[in-house]
């Protein structure tokens, strides 16, 4: 390695100051958030936020894990990411796959019919009527699921991601007389398993944060996801500021802010493990896009 | 054997299409159900354009009578056209510059820093926050950052020596709140995505380029930047097509239904929202739709055109 030279040290003494201070500032309002909902709501009101709570409490989460409400919304989110993952996920790679071979003539022209959406939309209204009064979603499970099953960008993530497969090996197979389906569920899933990863976490992950899909189609309590449940906690709050009727069972501060580490608590604990695929899942993707 | 082959290439010339689906059909069938989906949320929505031109009520749908452009006349000369339009574009436009700079500037230090343990430090804090829901982060800045009585942006100013702000009821920070937090959420991912480009340039550009006594700005100037480009305008474009579409999670997610905020943070798509929800007129609401598909499309088809004059190899199609 070149030995740097006084201003270059200097320089990187300044980057990594820049760096550190936005490291902290991206870190800092989960932790504060964290220590916020091990509060007692009395020493939340007396002294406001603080990084190390006056008087520790585990009351907030105790009210949470007492209600039914959490475990129905945990229920409902892990069944929504599990199913929608698995679905979509098998859709955008076999479409990928078969986008990515050669021998396919039109696969051009289904690449276009797959990129036009990202640029021409009709917008919110037609595709809320298509879904209420075609599709009949409304207060239904697959209203979570169904909307976000195909994604233009992963389809097109996988694409790339195939066609660095040597051909030869898929003519070889092909040869001995393995079907297209085989070919592809015993040959280039098994040599994929990278970017197979990364897209599973990308999808699980949008999957499990979504909360519009509800906020446009779920009336149904039974059906609200995790996010949306948070979210609902928040505009009840709203609503009773607003019409000045603060009722009994008003969400206190602490407990809001104990939901919302409830629903992120997955996220935290495995985004050390996680974290490398998405980088490595957006070095593949930023080749080509 | 021979006749075989003839028959074969009679078919793919007379009808290549049926000779296609006879010797391909089992892998369109491996496309056919993604292209259903989309087919279904993305494509059948399009018809219902239409609507923007009728009077819609519910129980004639989409044969209600039309009413020629009546439902443009009524957003536009309302105040709200002006209102959201300007919102949107504003917010979007600070979107794109200020987490461009960031992130491009991010990825150049962190292409430039040694130390790997530093680096995988800074990268997995700066990444962090993308990972969290609309929702998640609506409630950090609302309730935590900047709630009116506790938040940590009253402690910051109380300690400067400010008074604190009522910022549940005061409008002019909040379009800057929206971006600054929409910056700090995305600005470590991207980094990555340019971080991504810049390793593909090859070092030995770098050596050679340090042979020959080049400085660090140099470097970064005439070398690092240049690689960046593509990724910029590719980005760029991407984000340029929904110019006039709201980042409605996120927006929505920070400002709910908080009305005294909506004077500088209410946006195209929060609009729409809202009418639907209310189940108002959905003429006007397809009208507003159209008009960000149409302004949308030209928006992406003429920038397109722009990078394809400025190189050819930037462009998107």
């Amino acid at each position: 390695m070149e030995k740097r030279t006084t201003s270059e040290k200097i320089g990187d003494f300044f980057m990594h100051v820049i760096l550190l201070v936005y490291s902290i500032i991206c870190i800092y309002p989960f932790v504060l958030t964290f220590f916020v909902s091990l509060t007692s709501e009395s020493s939340l009101i007396k002294y406001g936020y603080q990084l190390i709570p006056h008087e520790f409490s585990l009351a907030a989460y105790r009210t949470i894990f007492k209600d039914a409400a959490i475990y129905r919304s945990y229920g409902v989110t892990i069944a929504v990411t599990a199913i929608g993952t698995v679905l979509s996920l098998l859709i955008c790679g076999l479409a990928g796959y078969a986008l990515s071979l050669q021998r396919v003539k039109y696969r051009n022209a289904i690449a276009m019919y797959f990129y036009i959406p990202t640029v021409f939309s009709a917008g919110l209204l037609p595709w809320y009527l298509v879904c209420t009064d075609f599709l009949h979603l409304k207060d239904s499970f697959w209203a979570l699921v169904l909307p976000m099953l195909v994604s233009t960008f992963n389809v097109f993530l996988l694409r790339n991601s195939f066609k660095t497969i040597p051909a030869s090996l898929v003519e070889s197979a092909e040869i001995d007389g393995c079907g297209p389906y085989r070919t592809f569920f015993q040959i280039i899933v098994p040599l994929s398993t990278p970017v197979i990863a990364t897209v599973t976490l990308f999808i699980g992950l949008s999957y499990w944060n979504d909360w519009t899909n509800a906020l446009w189609f779920i009336n149904n309590e039974n059906l609200y996801p995790l996010q949306y449940m948070l979210y609902r906690i928040q505009s009840r709050l709203q609503l009773a500021l607003q019409t000045g009727q603060f009722g009994s069972d008003l969400p206190t501060q602490t407990y809001q802010i104990a939901t919302l580490f409830v629903t992120i608590g997955p996220i935290i604990l495995l985004y050390p493990f996680i974290q490398r695929y998405f980088v490595k899942g957006i070095m593949v993707g930023a080749v080509k896009g | 054997m021979k006749n075989a082959a003839g028959v074969k290439s009679n078919l793919a010339q007379k009808h290549p299409f049926l000779f296609e689906m006879k010797r391909n059909w089992l892998y369109y069938t491996m496309i056919l159900p993604a292209m259903a989906v989309l087919f279904l949320f993305s494509y059948l929505p399009m018809p219902g354009l239409v609507i923007a031109f009728m009077d819609f009520n519910f129980v004639d749908k989409f044969h209600s009578p039309f009413v020629g452009l009546q439902n443009f006349k009524f957003y536009f000369t309302s105040n709200y056209a002006v209102r959201t339009t300007f919102n949107t574009l504003f917010i979007n436009l600070n979107y794109l510059v200020w987490t461009t700079l960031i992130a491009v500037l991010f990825s150049i230090i962190l292409n430039e820093l040694r130390g790997r343990v530093f680096k995988k430090v800074y990268q997995n804090a700066m990444f962090l926050p993308y990972f969290f829901s609309s929702v998640v982060i609506g409630k950090l800045v609302t309730d935590i950052i900047f709630s009116d009585s506790y938040g940590v942006a009253n402690q910051i100013l109380n300690v400067l020596g400010f008074d604190s702000v009522a910022f549940s009821h005061t409008a002019a920070p909040w379009p800057w709140i929206i971006i600054g937090t929409h910056v700090w959420q995305v600005a470590g991912y991207q980094s990555i995505v340019y971080l991504a480009s810049i390793t593909g340039v090859d070092e030995q550009l770098y050596e050679a380029a340090s042979l020959d006594g080049a400085t660090r700005w140099q470097r970064i100037w005439y070398i690092t930047l240049p690689m960046l480009l593509p990724t910029i305008f590719v980005m760029t474009l991407f984000s340029i097509g929904g110019m006039l579409r709201g980042d409605f999670a996120n927006i929505y997610a920070i400002i709910g239904d908080n009305g005294l905020l909506y004077s500088t943070t209410d946006v195209i798509d929060t609009y729409v929202f809202r009418a639907i929800k209310t189940a108002a007129d959905f003429g006007p609401t397809a009208a507003v739709g159209l008009y960000q598909s149409v302004v949308g499309f030209i928006l992406v088809c003429g920038s397109n055109a722009l990078v394809k004059l400025y190189d050819k190899d930037y462009a998107l199609f």
